[in-house]
């Protein structure tokens, strides 16, 4: 491997933080390693791309958080962004995976603490971002399941797809993410006592969907979601009249809910 | 897929906005350019592209290999990247000459390199690296710094120069950024062009600057400038009709208007016979 120049190392450092993190200590000490022009003088430059840096991150937020921006308002949006990015440097090469942090910083943000429901519309768009642009997901491996012997089924831990997303909230987040989406013609009201809701976020090929399962399907869910094996499952839900999972499993499996399984050391895992 | 493995003309840069439009109508150009990033994650991104490669030629254009940074490469983005270009067989594959990240945290913007011997060295061996990894030949496109740094002992073009020539790479000449850096920092545009190995110069980037209070800014949210139209046909008498690509990234236009711009570049491609 090739080892990079000392001064290449402590330059990038001092860059770094002159621009995304506006150091006044480390913009001191560029500002000697650095040639000024007639047109262009150090502190142009230093702003061009302190602009330049701050825009395409906030721009990022927007982007993955639209619904969001709407309800708070574009500049209100910009401003909040901004202390986020001061806060939250960018660790990756991709600006997709920038913004996973917000929904927590919105919970403690005190300028948005009137609207308490805030923090759920935004975890509810970086899954909808996070599932739209995940990879494809391919189907059960139906060959190898059948090649599983009867026997060992309850020791079967079935999973559901790698991008999909149980979410809960206390508020009816998901009529607040429809009838804010750009191309919506709704302007219904929302009662934000209505009642709490259990959502499901999956992607039917390339359709990214908010399901609203009903109680009996959220519980098998929640059951699958925590990896326990088949046997287990069916033993809890043994008692409930609502659940029929052996008529359930071969519906979800169809639908794309069921992608993968395992068995002991054996991966089918389609993930 | 139809097999390509040379582009011609004056292709467009690749953007979502226009996906809808590409598959529906199906309009002539020679190739569109598609920026890697957007499609490492595969998904409907990916989708629309290996549709849309289904019947064109493509490029891939990259922002995060950072050729120049201090940072190890970054082997998670460098498979990603190769998975890419194993699947849709691009023409040719892109990055900057710049540095996006720094102790594992990005700028996700390029920064200017110091030019000097021992960063050329640094450079043109990550790029050995990258192409070694890839198992093709990369592009690497020069950027408009806004900053320079004191300690270069070259200029931009000689160090450019030197970096194809000990990191056996091709160039993606970026006419407008040789504009706006001219402008800027106050030097010829032609002594640039006129050190470059013409036989290295694989593509030709034209975008819109923006003018701000003192001096250009490069935000390829514009039409191609005068200027910059005059200083193509100036790069395409030294070097031929290179393939050329028209770059638009913030406020896009319909696709008309990118099409507008891809003729009349290719107008000037016309009146240039290749270079043998």
């Amino acid at each position: 491997m090739s080892t990079p120049p000392p001064e290449l190392s402590e330059l990038q450092k001092l860059f770094y933080a002159a621009i995304a993190t506006k150091d006044a200590n480390s913009i001191q000490q560029l500002q000697p390693q650095m040639h000024s022009t007639e047109h262009l003088s150090f502190e142009r430059g230093l702003s061009a791309y302190q602009g330049s840096v701050v825009g395409k991150l906030s721009r990022a937020l927007e982007d993955i958080y639209p619904v969001c921006c709407r309800l708070v308002g574009a500049q209100f949006f910009t401003a909040m962004a901004r202390q986020y990015i001061r806060r939250h440097p960018s660790q990756s090469p991709d600006l997709g995976d920038y913004g996973e942090q917000l929904p927590t910083f919105l919970a403690q943000f005190e300028p948005t603490a009137s609207l308490p429901y805030l923090p759920d519309v935004a975890r509810l768009e970086w899954h909808w971002h996070r599932i739209f642009n995940s990879a494809d997901q391919p189907g059960l491996d139906l060959v190898a399941l059948g090649q599983v012997p009867p026997g060992r089924w309850p020791e079967l831990v079935l999973q559901l797809p790698d991008n999909s997303v149980l979410m809960t909230s206390p508020y009816p987040v998901h009529r607040i993410w429809q009838v804010n989406q750009a191309d919506t013609s709704s302007t219904g009201t929302i009662d934000l006592n209505e009642g709490g809701v259990n959502l499901f976020l999956w992607r039917d090929q390339y359709e990214t969907r908010i399901d609203l399962p009903n109680a009996a399907e959220w519980q098998l869910l929640q059951a699958f979601a925590s990896g326990a094996p088949f046997g287990e499952i069916c033993a809890q839900l043994e008692h409930n009249d609502g659940i029929d999972v052996t008529a359930l499993l071969p519906i979800w499996v169809q639908r794309g809910w069921i992608t993968g399984f395992t068995l002991g050391w054996d991966e089918h895992s389609s993930g | 897929m139809v097999s390509m493995t040379r582009i011609q003309g004056a292709g467009i840069g690749l953007r979502s906005q226009h996906y809808a439009h590409i598959l529906t109508h199906q309009p002539a150009i020679p190739w569109l350019e598609a920026l890697s990033d957007n499609y490492l994650g595969g998904g409907l991104p990916l989708y629309h592209l290996e549709q849309i490669r289904a019947q064109y030629p493509i490029t891939l254009h990259g922002v995060s290999l950072s050729l120049g940074s201090a940072d190890p490469l970054n082997m998670d983005y460098l498979t990603q990247l190769k998975q890419l270009a194993d699947r849709i067989e691009p023409v040719h594959v892109s990055d900057h000459l710049a540095w996006v990240s720094v102790n594992g945290h990005y700028f996700n913007d390029l920064a200017p390199l110091p030019y000097t011997a021992s960063v050329l060295h640094y450079v043109a061996d990550r790029i050995l690296q990258v192409q070694d990894f890839l198992g093709r030949r990369i592009l690497i496109e020069n950027l408009s710094p806004y900053l320079q740094f004191r300690h270069n002992s070259l200029t931009e073009w000689q160090f450019l120069a030197a970096l194809l020539d000990e990191a056996d790479c091709h160039l993606l000449l970026d006419i407008n950024n040789v504009f706006v850096n001219a402008t800027n920092h106050g030097f010829d545009p032609l002594d640039y062009l006129k050190v470059l190995p013409i036989d290295r110069i694989k593509e030709i980037h034209l975008a819109g600057y923006e003018e701000q209070d003192h001096f250009l800014f490069d935000t390829h949210g514009y039409p191609v400038q005068p200027g910059v139209w005059e200083l193509y046909q100036q790069a395409l008498q030294r070097f031929g009709p290179v393939p050329t690509l028209i770059e638009w990234d913030t406020d896009i236009p319909s696709f008309d208007v990118l099409m507008a711009e891809a003729q009349q570049a290719d107008t000037y491609l016309c009146q240039h016979h290749p270079q043998n």
